[in-house]
């Protein structure tokens, strides 16, 4: 047993190793926290695993609904918190907390994560050692044979693995980070739509009040002989239309408004809790807004998927060096053998020690392959790090440049459209007074003037989801391209259209 | 309402024309005019004599009298005429207002008149009624070469009949005289005329139309048939100096027509008689008594009726839209349309929103509502017992009995003698039985009549044809 302290030595650095090897007991929650540290609003948390939840007794048991209950499965704080949120008009900030905190589908990604910390931790755990016996006769003697294996390449190899492993899932953190800070955007996105959509609706159904009124009118006009059926008809039509406006309005309102406690992940009672503020956020003054010049350098530093790849990049060169190595040693095993024979008819016993290794011949295979593989993926990886980082700086510029140009959009609305359009609705109320125009043709103003407001609210709508996804591009990842185009399904029914006149 | 405030004499307007300290030779010093006051009448200084006439909220242009010719210098310029008091509107006229000052000259006269044109386009100036050379006549292309913008014209010819006239452009007219290009003409008789009578009170008018959009200044050139100011001199209601007289006054009023309808001119409480045209004096047999005389495009009347009744006598054009100011002419009628619920509904829309015309317009002429700038209302003036709801081609005729003769000083409301005004009615009330149509627009009794193949096709939400109950 002398050379023992040399396997005792070789076990002890699988033990450390192996060390490195548990579990994350949050499953790797707090990785993620910290990659979204000043990317979200402060406040904001992660949910706590599942299976912190402890017993579910406070669900209604044995109910399909308690199954189907979205909140169940978490802690009864996180339902409170979600409540206590609900309690205030849900701003900007804080639907990204509930969704953070509430979404289901980040939920699964985050328990992905953590299974994919196990599936980890279980990967490095040494093979465990094998134990051959075996028992052979015949005439002379009894052969007894003890075998101890070890695989060594697994032993060889865990420190390069573990590093690799621990790279990948410090990549996979980044990339669940990036779905927290996609999760968010959604939400800031989900609750601009409805906010504004929301708002769009009131104008809408002041238009279509109007619209009833002038047609309530001409109805008393025809009705004494002073309108004709066709004149009359004519604002009936715009009341018809008020009306189609008015209900496709409204079902923007309520889809933009499912759009977002699905984001939010509210259902039942909760959804119907939530309540949103009348008006979207103001414009920023000019002075508050981001300048673009360094768009581009902030990027590169500080978005997610940037430093993912970078991390990429980094496993594959290591693992450049090491493809060769594997390939040639891949089957490389340690044996110890004790094999103990015995003369049947003397009783002699003889026994034979003796370590033996087993070392695969490079003969067909010298490795070039999968070192090949190897350089090809590290090519492959430092492209695709390469087309990130383009991209990224792109982005950068064109989200700014969105950004910006919706702001002035915005703001031209507010600042020259929306007062030229009340100017034209005082210069009709005097023209009114003068008897130079009609009731309906002041309706019809009227009309115009509140469609101006609609399309204001629907430029700084598109100013702040122009800021959600500068804001993504910026510090987190590539917005998502279909998302962050306008939405204008507010904006289509809100074509101006005047009857008449 | 801004009163008119006639000049004392002749002085003020004339100073400039009276001290003229140019040379003989060169061209008379052009006289302008800043106020759209009623000027005095100007006593002839010099030349043969005359009565003047009184150009209401006009002038007459003073003249110099070269070699035995009387000098008149006309200048064709943009100027801005206050149309009423705020109402001001950009125009093109001469030597400072729209219309011109009024040219008086007496039969027989040798008259040279410069014509210095500031216009930004070239014009003429046609003198329409007068006998003279056809190179005179000022129709330019045909009788005479344009009068570019700087240049100065010289026209000479004799008066060589007596009579109401008027001067206006003969180039680009459409635009020039929608723009308010015009003035009188008078020439008066040289002494005692068989068919011209002496009078007591001479007034002289063109009756002018505009389209200024309410809100704007400028008239529109290219409008035709609607217009909204409706002009005696460029002004309107109640901003139109009144026609005053002494009682039993024989008075005459001159009137030319350059708008694009005729007008239909009426004066209560007298009848005239039209004396004159621009074709000259009217001959006795030809003439009969009035009270209402139609003038139509480009012609001139005048009429003559001794001012006997005592009063203030409304005088104004008898189509009823030209005696309104600026209005709508594309509005529906709301009388008898029950608005009620919805006019609350309206503001919250249009905060504002006024109820207007259930019944009838005549709210507006006692309503001050706020109007586009620069705007003049459709009804406005009041009297002395409410408003008149007028705003265009309508002024008064005063006549008092104790009046100075030369007195053109608006003498202030008529105090009627007791008993002479209209006043209600107290006796016995009328009879509630009394027949009376409760339906608008359908008359009590009516057959009912319908469509052929109409039955049961009214448009959504209309009251099926010929439906009469009472709504």
């Amino acid at each position: 047993m002398t050379r023992l302290p040399a396997l005792t030595g070789a076990l002890c650095t699988v033990l450390i190793l192996a060390g490195c090897t548990s579990v994350a007991p949050d499953g790797l929650r707090s990785d993620v926290a910290r990659h979204t540290q000043g990317r979200l609003p402060a406040g904001t948390e992660l949910p706590s695993p599942a299976t912190a939840a402890g017993p579910q007794a406070d669900a209604p048991a044995g109910t399909a609904t308690a199954a189907l209950d979205p909140a169940s499965p978490h802690p009864a704080h996180h339902a409170a918190q979600v409540d206590a949120w609900l309690a205030q008009p849900v701003d900007a900030d804080t639907a990204v907390r509930i969704a953070v905190l509430n979404n289901p589908g980040l939920q699964a990604q985050l328990a992905q994560l953590a299974a994919q910390d196990a599936a980890r931790a279980q990967s490095l755990t040494l093979i465990n050692p094998s134990l051959t016996l075996g028992r052979f006769t015949n005439a002379h003697e009894r052969e007894l044979e003890r075998e101890i294996g070890l695989g060594i390449v697994d032993l060889i190899t865990l420190p390069w693995r573990a590093r690799w492993q621990g790279w990948q899932m410090e990549r996979a953190t980044l990339e669940t980070a990036q779905a927290v800070l996609r999760l968010a955007a959604d939400a800031r996105r989900a609750w601009l739509n409805a906010v504004a959509a929301q708002q769009t609706l009131q104008a809408h159904a002041r238009l279509h009040d109007a619209a009833v009124a002038g047609g309530e009118l001409a109805r008393r006009m025809a009705a004494v002989g002073n309108f004709s059926q066709l004149q009359q008809a004519r604002e009936l039509r715009v009341q018809q239309d008020a009306a189609a406006q008015l209900a496709r309005a409204r079902l923007a309102a309520a889809l933009a408004r499912e759009d977002l406690t699905r984001t939010l992940g509210l259902w039942g009672p909760q959804a119907m809790a939530l309540r949103l503020p009348a008006q979207l956020p103001p414009l920023p003054r000019a002075e508050d807004l981001r300048p673009g010049d360094a768009a581009e350098a902030t990027a590169l530093r500080e978005r997610l998927d940037v430093r993912a790849l970078r991390r990429d990049l980094d496993t594959t060169a290591d693992r450049l060096g090491v493809a060769r190595v594997g390939a040639l040693f891949g089957d490389m095993g340690l044996s110890h053998s004790r094999n103990t024979s015995t003369e049947r008819d003397s009783g002699h016993r003889e026994q034979t020690r003796g370590w033996e290794l087993t070392l695969p011949l490079p003969l067909f295979d010298w490795g070039g392959s999968a070192s090949a593989a190897a350089r090809a993926e590290l090519d492959r990886s430092a492209a695709r790090l390469r087309d990130t980082a383009l991209r990224a700086r792109s982005e950068a510029r064109s989200h700014w440049l969105r950004y910006r140009t919706a702001w002035d959009l915005a703001h031209q609305q507010h600042a020259e459209v929306l007062p030229t359009a009340q100017f034209m609705q005082d210069e009709a109320v005097l023209r009114y007074n003068g008897m130079f125009i009609s009731t309906w043709d002041l309706l019809a103003q009227a009309r115009s003037t509140t469609l101006a407001v609609a399309q204001a609210t629907d430029a700084v709508r598109d100013f702040w989801l122009a800021e959600v996804d500068l804001q993504l591009a910026l510090t987190g990842t590539s917005p998502d391209g279909a998302a962050s185009a306008p939405r204008d399904v507010a904006l289509t029914t809100s074509t101006p259209t005047r009857e008449g006149h | 309402m801004q009163r008119r405030h006639f000049f004392a004499g002749a002085a003020t307007a004339v100073a400039a024309a009276s001290v003229n300290r140019a040379a003989l030779a060169a061209l008379p010093e052009p006289v302008s005019q800043a106020s759209a006051d009623t000027a005095a009448p100007l006593a002839p200084p010099n030349g043969r004599p005359y009565r003047p006439v009184i150009t209401l909220n006009g002038w007459t242009l003073p003249w110099r009298m070269h070699n035995g010719v009387k000098e008149f210098h006309l200048v064709a310029e943009p100027v801005v005429r206050e149309v009423a008091p705020g109402f001001f509107v950009n125009m093109w006229g001469y030597n400072g207002q729209s219309p011109g000052p009024t040219i008086e000259v007496v039969h027989g006269d040798r008259v040279r008149l410069f014509v210095t044109n500031r216009l930004p386009e070239h014009t003429t100036v046609h003198w329409h009624g007068q006998r003279l050379p056809n190179g005179m006549d000022g129709v330019g292309g045909l009788t005479q070469p344009h009068i570019a913008p700087g240049k100065t014209f010289v026209y000479e010819f004799e008066a060589r009949r007596p009579g109401t006239f008027m001067y206006h452009p003969h180039a680009d007219e459409m635009v020039q005289m929608a723009m308010g290009m015009m003035g009188l003409w008078i020439t008066h008789p040289r002494g005692a005329h068989p068919l011209i009578a002496e009078v007591q009170r001479d007034y002289a008018l063109l009756l002018a139309a505009y389209d200024v959009e309410p809100g704007s200044k400028t008239p529109r050139v290219a409008e035709m048939t609607d217009f909204n100011i409706w002009t005696f001199n460029s002004r309107v209601f109640p901003a139109i100096s009144p026609l005053v007289a002494r009682q039993n006054d024989r008075v005459r009023i001159r009137v030319g027509n350059l708008t694009m309808t005729n007008h239909p001119i009426h004066l209560h409480g007298h009848e005239f008689e039209v004396t004159g045209t621009d074709g000259g004096p009217t001959p006795r047999a030809a003439r009969w008594p009035e009270v209402t005389t139609d003038v139509a495009v480009g012609q001139m009347r005048q009429v003559e009726f001794i001012a006997d009744e005592p009063g203030d006598w409304a005088f104004h054009c008898h189509k009823s839209h030209h005696t309104m100011g600026a209005m709508g002419h594309d509005l529906p009628t709301l009388i008898g349309v029950d608005h009620r619920g919805l006019v609350e509904k309206i503001q919250q829309i249009v905060p504002d929103y006024m109820r207007m015309g259930e019944r009838g317009m005549a709210d507006m002429g006692g309503m001050e509502m706020p109007l586009p700038d620069n705007t003049f209302p459709m009804m406005t003036g009041a009297g002395p017992f409410g408003p008149l709801e007028m705003g265009g081609m309508f002024t008064t005729l005063k006549v008092r009995r104790d009046l100075g003769a030369n007195d053109h000083r608006d003498p202030g409301w008529y105090r009627h003698p007791a008993g002479t005004v209209a006043r209600e009615w107290t006796g016995a009330p009328l009879d509630a039985q009394a027949p009376r149509q409760t339906a608008p627009g359908t008359a009590p009794g009516a057959a009912q009549v319908h469509k052929p193949g109409h039955a049961g096709h009214a448009a959504p939400g209309a009251p099926s044809p010929g439906a009469h109950d009472g709504h």
